[in-house]
């Protein structure tokens, strides 16, 4: 194979201009003294905690048992609109097949708001006690409001006490309710998933098709079998075009990207454990996806949703910073426990991929119109490839439980005789950013009147987050070869892909 | 006891067999018990060295080539660090919050200048006949010990993975290393040369102070390894050969840089000899480590199980295997770094930067990043 350059052709030059490369306008560090007015005061601790080095060992409790320990952090979960809308709660979690239990959050809740103005009463009393007792007074009295100050504070170190304990139990019930689900989105299992967009058809073979894995054997492109005495089932190596072919499907995608205003970003692939959690995923349940790294509280990345979610936790940014727009490359590393059966062959499931993602944080009221944006590049990028593929707006018990809408991107590969999922792409409006304390603060004053904070300030909102696969590479590669293979065994290089591949047209079998 | 016997002497000979078969059992457990207490000791003895390896520490390590000049600046130069924060393309402190100190995010530009150094590298060392690979980074821990590391030890550089027996990879030596183990080769596929590419993963537990800031010593990180196996009579030459295309890869760089012959204290337990290029980092303001060449002889071999079988019968009279077939060898393993992205960064970023703030991109760079000629400052 011969190979005398690789030019990464068409990344535009315009991308020099500043527009694309602006950094963020400094972002503001989240300290406790910014907490709106009224806002419960456990969220004061979420912030003292989160920036700590976490060295604990680890422990493999479940995320159901409250009891077993408290949380890390606190996510700014807004109980009054779940109570004052728990129907349509109610009925989202089932649509959801999820197994959050409403009841009991809303009386943890009820209880919580009880003892929390049991102890401000108390407080007050013994400010008044306090109080009392700057001013003369009677020895007797001054003694009995010195005993009387005594029990009060007993009591409330107890009933404080029991308070921390109860808002720990409430995040631990409450954290597991889904966000809500927009109004299109069909209700019921992956069979009611609704078809947004066909783009293309099965291509017509006239001789027997290979799949995938036959096409790696033959051109020397894959080795599962080396992996598995090496790593263990469901790894790989790449070689040959198969390595070019991963790098041109990055750079391409990547200089693409960029065209459309996102800031390219390569991530951490070890992250803490809270991160994951605060994205929605759960790194210690029993089928978990995610793998910990032995004697730490770390974990690796199943998808760089999750660092680069992490860039701005416990921020405010400034409203005229959003939208923030990035792509970011990462290995993403999966367990796949409890995947099982013919949907795990070859590079259709495997536990370490190369993976383009696109990652959003904007105003609420954009999120809907990003979401558009996003499969539309999602979309165009796989029709440039000549891939045939449906869009399906995936119905509720397929959404994941951060996703208030999620477009999956199925593409047809011949050679597995089906389609498969080779993108996915969800708008996630305000539930990660508040596990992972994300706000913007308004630029101008709001219009209408409702209370504004301290010195004259909008108070702080919660951002929208959405992320989407731009280019997942074993899938699109499971594609290329499938689609793009010929009589004679070889495989054509899509068009957009050959000047990022130094001008290969084509994967021929090699001379033995 | 095949043949007829008294009564009375078979049963003396059923008897004996009993013993024996005692014996044997107790004394063969006994040999596997001093076999694996041998195994234990015996795999710490470090390979041999090559006659022309200085002896001593650091200080005694040979210069076996210098190439290039330190750039004098009219200006007050910065580090990466700084050269990082200003032009934005660097995020030590998220990571530091996400992931822990050691970790960053690369930004604009330098996502597209890590892509460059990996293709243009590829590119390189594909026209020297090396078969490309990328490769799992989670590996059996019985692999990375094969290799000469050890996974477990207190300042381990391994990363475990929980409730398993693997690890993540420090560097793609281990998982290509282990593609051909427990193989007998046909000299006629040898040698071997792939260059790997892949994600590298190291604790740097034990390393602290200076030599640690910001891209000098990282957690995680992307490399392009060349690994050569080949016949023992070829091992010089292909290190030679290996630590020739380092050269000239970084020759074609613009770096300054020396070629150290490491002497025996520095060379780690599978290498017979061992070459490493420090650059001139300016901003440092010292020499730093940017590659690595080893040549392991036939430690790697022997544990990784990689033999292979001479062609043709051997000419002198030598014993022959079975069936005429002439006896396998264990093949020589070598590794060379062929692009260790966030030294090559520090390099390029503190050599190149000139007065204005901006950094000059390379020219063999370029075609490989779109054309961009210059890293400039971003208005804000």
């Amino acid at each position: 194979m011969v190979l005398h350059t690789l030019r990464l052709a068409t990344v535009p030059l315009t991308f020099t201009t500043s527009r694309l490369f602006l950094k963020p306008s400094p972002t503001l560090s989240f300290f406790s003294r910014h907490v709106q007015p009224r806002k419960p005061s456990f969220l004061l601790r979420a912030f003292s905690n989160s920036s700590a080095v976490q060295d604990t060992p680890l422990t493999q409790t479940s995320s159901d048992s409250s009891a077993a320990r408290p949380p890390q952090w606190k996510a700014a979960i807004d109980f009054k609109w779940i109570r004052d809308n728990k129907e349509a709660v109610e009925i989202n979690i089932e649509n959801r097949n999820s197994n959050a239990d409403l009841e009991a959050v809303l009386e943890l809740y009820e209880n919580m708001v009880t003892l929390q103005k049991e102890v401000e009463g108390i407080r007050e009393e013994r400010n008044n006690v306090a109080k009392k007792m700057k001013g003369k007074l009677e020895p007797s009295e001054r003694e009995r409001l010195v005993e009387e100050g005594k029990n009060l504070k007993e009591s409330l170190v107890t009933l404080e006490e029991n308070l921390v304990k109860l808002q720990d139990e409430l995040q631990h019930v409450a954290r597991s309710i889904p966000n809500m689900t927009h109004p299109d989105v069909p209700v019921g299992g992956e069979d009611s998933s609704a078809i947004r967009k066909e783009v293309g058809s099965p291509r017509e073979f006239s001789f027997p098709i290979k799949d995938h894995l036959q096409l790696g054997k033959d051109l020397d492109l894959i080795d599962f079998d080396s992996a598995a005495e090496v790593s263990g089932s469901k790894f790989f190596y790449l070689k040959n075009e198969a390595v070019l072919l991963e790098m041109a499907l990055l750079n391409w995608t990547l200089s693409e990207v960029m065209k459309k205003g996102f800031t390219p970003l390569t991530t951490p692939e070890i992250v803490r454990s809270s991160i994951v959690e605060k994205c929605g995923f759960q790194p210690r349940g029993d089928n978990t996806q995610v793998y910990s790294i032995d004697g730490t509280d770390q974990c690796l990345i199943g998808t760089a949703e999750i660092p680069v979610g992490g860039i701005h936790m416990d921020s405010i940014l400034l409203e005229s910073s959003l939208p923030l727009k990035y792509i970011a490359f990462s290995h993403c590393f999966r367990t796949e426990a409890g995947a099982a059966g013919a949907a795990t062959k070859g590079l259709y499931r495997v536990h370490q991929f190369s993976k383009a993602e696109m990652f959003v944080l904007c105003r609420p009221e954009d999120s809907e119109s990003f979401h558009n944006e996003l499969i539309q590049i999602e979309e165009d990028l796989f029709t440039s490839l000549g891939l045939h593929f449906k869009t399906l707006d995936m119905a509720t018990a397929d959404l994941g439980a951060p996703a208030y809408r999620k477009f999956d991107v199925e593409a047809w590969m011949p050679g597995l005789g089906r389609f498969g999922e080779i993108s996915s792409a969800s708008n996630c409006t305000d539930y990660q950013s508040r596990r992972l304390g994300i706000r913007f603060r308004p630029s101008e004053p709001l219009q209408t009147g409702p209370k504004k904070g301290k010195a004259n300030l909008p108070p702080t909102k919660f951002v929208h987050t959405l992320n989407a696969t731009a280019c997942a590479v074993p899938r699109m590669m499971v594609c290329l070869l499938e689609n793009y293979q010929q009589e004679d065994g070889s495989v054509v290089i899509p068009e957009p892909l050959r000047p990022f591949m130094g001008g290969i047209e084509a994967i021929k079998p090699k001379l033995r | 006891m095949k043949g007829k016997l008294e009564p009375s002497e078979r049963e003396r000979l059923v008897e004996e067999g009993k013993n024996l078969k005692e014996s044997l059992v107790t004394l063969e457990e006994d040999l596997m018990k001093l076999q694996d207490e041998l195994q234990h000791v015996a795999r710490s003895i470090p390979n041999m060295t090559h006659p022309d390896v200085p002896v001593g520490g650091e200080d005694s390590s040979a210069i076996r080539n210098e190439v290039g000049s330190p750039r004098e600046f009219s200006f007050p130069i910065k580090d990466h660090l700084q050269l990082g924060k200003d032009l934005d393309l660097m995020d030590f402190d998220s990571a530091a919050e996400v992931s822990g100190s050691k970790f960053f995010y690369l930004k604009n530009e330098a996502v597209l200048l890590e892509m460059a150094l990996l293709n243009w590298t590829l590119s390189e060392v594909m026209k020297k006949g090396f078969t490309p690979l990328t490769t799992p980074e989670i590996v059996r821990s019985s692999i990375v010990e094969k290799c000469g590391f050890q996974p477990r030890g207190d300042n381990t550089q391994v990363y475990s993975i929980d409730g398993t027996d693997q690890c993540l990879i420090g560097t793609a030596e281990i998982p290509v290393g282990g593609i051909h183990m427990d193989s007998i080769l046909l000299e006629s596929a040898l040698p071997l040369k792939y260059i790997a590419f892949s994600h590298c993963f190291r604790t740097e537990a034990g390393a602290a102070g200076a030599a640690a800031k910001g891209l000098y010593r990282v957690h995680q990180f992307s490399k392009a390894e060349m690994f050569v196996l080949c016949r023992p009579e070829d091992s010089e030459s292909f290190h030679n050969e290996l630590i020739q295309i380092e050269e000239d890869l970084f020759t074609s760089l613009g770096l300054h840089f020396k070629t150290l012959d490491m002497a025996t204290a520095d060379l780690g337990a599978p290498a017979y000899r061992k070459f490493d290029i420090e650059a001139w980092m300016p901003g440092l303001g010292r020499f730093g480590e940017i590659s690595s060449a080893s040549n392991c002889t036939d430690y790697q071999s022997r544990r990784l199980g990689i033999r292979f079988r001479p062609s043709e019968p051997l000419q002198t009279g030598s014993k022959k295997g079975k069936a005429n077939l002439p006896s396998t060898k264990f093949v020589h393993t070598l590794n060379a770094t062929a692009c260790a992205v966030p030294r090559m960064m520090v390099c390029l970023l503190e050599n190149y930067q000139q007065e204005d703030g901006s950094v000059v991109v390379p020219e063999t760079l370029r075609p490989f990043m779109g054309g961009i000629e210059v890293i400039k400052p971003k208005l804000r």
